[in-house]
C-alpha cells in the first residue's frame, strides 16, 4: 500500500505531507519518556511486516500491521510509522520521498482511529472480547488503509468506486490475516505486560 | 490449558486456511527492466516478491521533450516489447494497480546502438529469416558479383551482419541474466532489514536523548 513517487499531483502530496506533520507533531507531544521504547519496538515491527512477503500459490503477501501499532500507540502511531515509511523509502524504494507524507497518513490515521474505536475494550473487557475488539483493530487498520489509498488515487483520474473496490478487494485476504494476527498480539500482551495498553500521554 | 491449546490449533488452522484462498495478486511495490536490441524494445515489468506484472500499462516517453510515443499493456508473463520509435533516449513509465509506478530510462547511445544493429540484420533476414546468417552472407554476393569479385571476400556490411547476429544471440542470454540479478536485487535482503530495524532503535534513541533533556530541565 506504499503509493510509488510520481503517481500523485502536488495538491494531493502537499495535503499529504501536512496532515501527517500534524499528525507526527501530536504524536511527538504525547511520547512520553516511557513510551520510546515500545513506539521503537512497534516501529521495527512494521517496518519488518511490509517487507516479508509470504508466498502463497501464484503471489504472496505481506502483513501491514497499521491496526496493531495503533491500538497500542494511539497517535504516537504517526511518529512510528513515519520513521518506518522513511526508511523503507530510503533502503528499498518502498513508495518514496515525495509520497512519503501521503503514504504516512494512509497507514498512521487508520491506526489513530482504531485506537480510539478498540484501545478501550481490549483493556477492560474480558478475554473474548478483547481478543475480538483485537482481530476488529487489524481489519479496519489494512481496510481503513486500503480506502485512504483509494481516495488518494482518485485525484488521479480513476472512478473512486471502481479503485475503491479494487483496494478493498484485494486487501481482504490481508484484512482477515491481519485481525487473527493482531488478535493474537494483543491477548497475549495484555496477558503478560497490560500496561502496555495502558492509556497513552498519561502516566 | 489444553482447551487454549485446542483453540490454537483451531485459530492456526483458520490463518492457514485464510492464506490458501488469497485470490488475488496482492501488489507491492514494482520495478521495471528495459533493453533495446536489434530494432526493438524489451521491458518488463514485474513486482519485488518478483512476480510478473500482467495487463499494466507502460507508457513510453521521448524523454528530451516529454512527448508521449506510444502506449502499450504487458502480456502474461510481463513483458511488453515495441519498435523503437524514434532515436531518442526513452523513457518507460509502468503503471502497475493501486498506485504503483516505476519508470526506467534507456540512453539515446543504447537506443541508437540498437537501431543501427536492426538495418543490417533486416536484409538479410527478409528474404528467409530462418536461414543461418552464413548462408545468407553466401547468397548476397551472388546478387553483387562485381563487389564479390573485387574483393573475393565478404564485404564490411557482410561481416557487420554476422558478427552483429553472432552477438546478439551471445548476449540475449546475459540480457536475460541480467533482468533476473535486476529482479532479485529489489528484493529486500535480511541485513538490510536488520540494518533498518537499527536505524529504528538509533532515531528513537535519539528523541529519547532531547525527551529525557527535556525532562531534567523541567525538573
Amino acid at each position: 500500500m506504499h503509493i510509488s513517487e510520481g503517481v500523485l499531483s502536488a495538491p494531493v502530496l502537499i495535503a499529504g505531507a501536512v496532515l501527517s506533520l500534524g499528525g507526527v507533531s501530536v504524536g511527538l507531544k504525547k511520547m512520553s519518556y516511557d513510551k520510546i521504547p515500545q513506539v521503537a519496538v512497534l516501529s521495527s515491527a512494521f517496518f519488518v511486516a511490509s517487507l516479508i512477503h509470504v508466498p502463497i500459490g501464484p503471489s504472496s503477501v505481506h502483513l501491514v500491521l497499521n491496526g496493531l501499532v495503533g491500538v497500542f500507540l494511539g497517535w504516537m502511531a504517526f511518529p512510528s510509522i513515519f520513521v518506518a515509511l522513511a526508511l523503507q523509502a530510503l533502503l528499498f524504494q518502498f513508495g518514496g520521498f515525495t509520497s512519503l507524507g501521503v503514504n504516512t497518513f494512509t497507514m498512521a490515521a487508520p491506526a489513530v482511529i482504531a485506537y480510539y474505536l478498540f484501545n478501550y475494550p481490549i483493556r477492560k473487557a474480558r478475554h473474548t472480547i478483547s481478543m475480538l475488539a483485537g482481530f476488529f483493530a487489524g481489519v479496519i487498520g489494512v481496510g481503513l488503509g486500503a480506502l485512504f489509498v483509494a481516495i488518494a488515487l482518485v485525484t488521479t483520474g480513476e472512478s473512486f468506486t471502481n479503485i475503491s473496490k479494487i483496494m478493498v478487494l484485494a486487501h481482504l485476504p490481508v484484512m482477515v490475516i491481519e485481525g487473527i494476527v493482531t488478535a493474537f498480539c494483543v491477548v497475549f500482551l495484555k496477558k503478560v505486560k497490560p500496561e502496555i495498553l495502558e492509556e497513552v500521554g498519561k502516566r | 490449558m489444553k482447551a487454549g491449546f485446542k483453540h490454537l490449533i483451531f485459530y492456526l488452522l483458520v490463518a492457514f486456511l485464510c492464506l490458501i484462498f488469497v485470490p488475488l495478486a496482492h501488489a507491492h511495490k514494482v520495478n521495471i527492466y528495459a533493453y533495446a536490441e536489434s530494432g526493438r524494445v524489451y521491458s518488463e515489468g514485474y513486482f519485488v516478491d518478483g512476480t510478473k506484472a500482467k495487463n499494466s500499462v507502460i507508457e513510453v516517453f521521448d524523454e528530451k521533450d516529454g512527448t508521449k510515443l506510444l502506449e502499450g499493456k504487458t502480456d502474461e508473463e510481463g513483458k511488453f516489447s515495441f519498435q523503437i520509435p524514434k532515436a531518442t533516449s526513452l523513457k518507460l513509465v509502468f503503471h502497475a494497480s493501486m498506485g504503483h509506478q516505476a519508470e526506467f530510462t534507456l540512453g539515446e547511445d543504447e537506443v541508437r546502438a540498437a537501431m543501427d544493429a536492426k538495418q543490417p540484420l533486416k536484409a538479410s533476414s527478409v528474404k528467409s529469416p530462418s536461414q543461418s546468417e552464413v548462408s545468407a552472407a553466401k547468397k548476397t554476393p551472388k546478387k553483387e558479383r562485381a563487389e564479390a569479385a573485387e574483393c573475393k571476400g565478404l564485404s564490411e556490411s557482410e561481416i557487420e551482419t554476422i558478427v552483429g547476429s553472432a552477438m546478439d544471440k551471445k548476449l540475449q542470454p546475459l540480457m536475460r541474466m541480467i533482468v533476473q540479478l535486476q529482479e532479485s536485487s529489489g528484493k529486500p535482503k535480511i541485513t538490510e532489514i536488520i540494518g533498518g530495524i537499527g536505524y529504528i532503535i538509533g532515531i528513537l534513541g535519539i528523541v529519547a536523548y532531547f525527551k529525557a533533556k527535556r525532562s531534567i530541565k523541567t525538573d
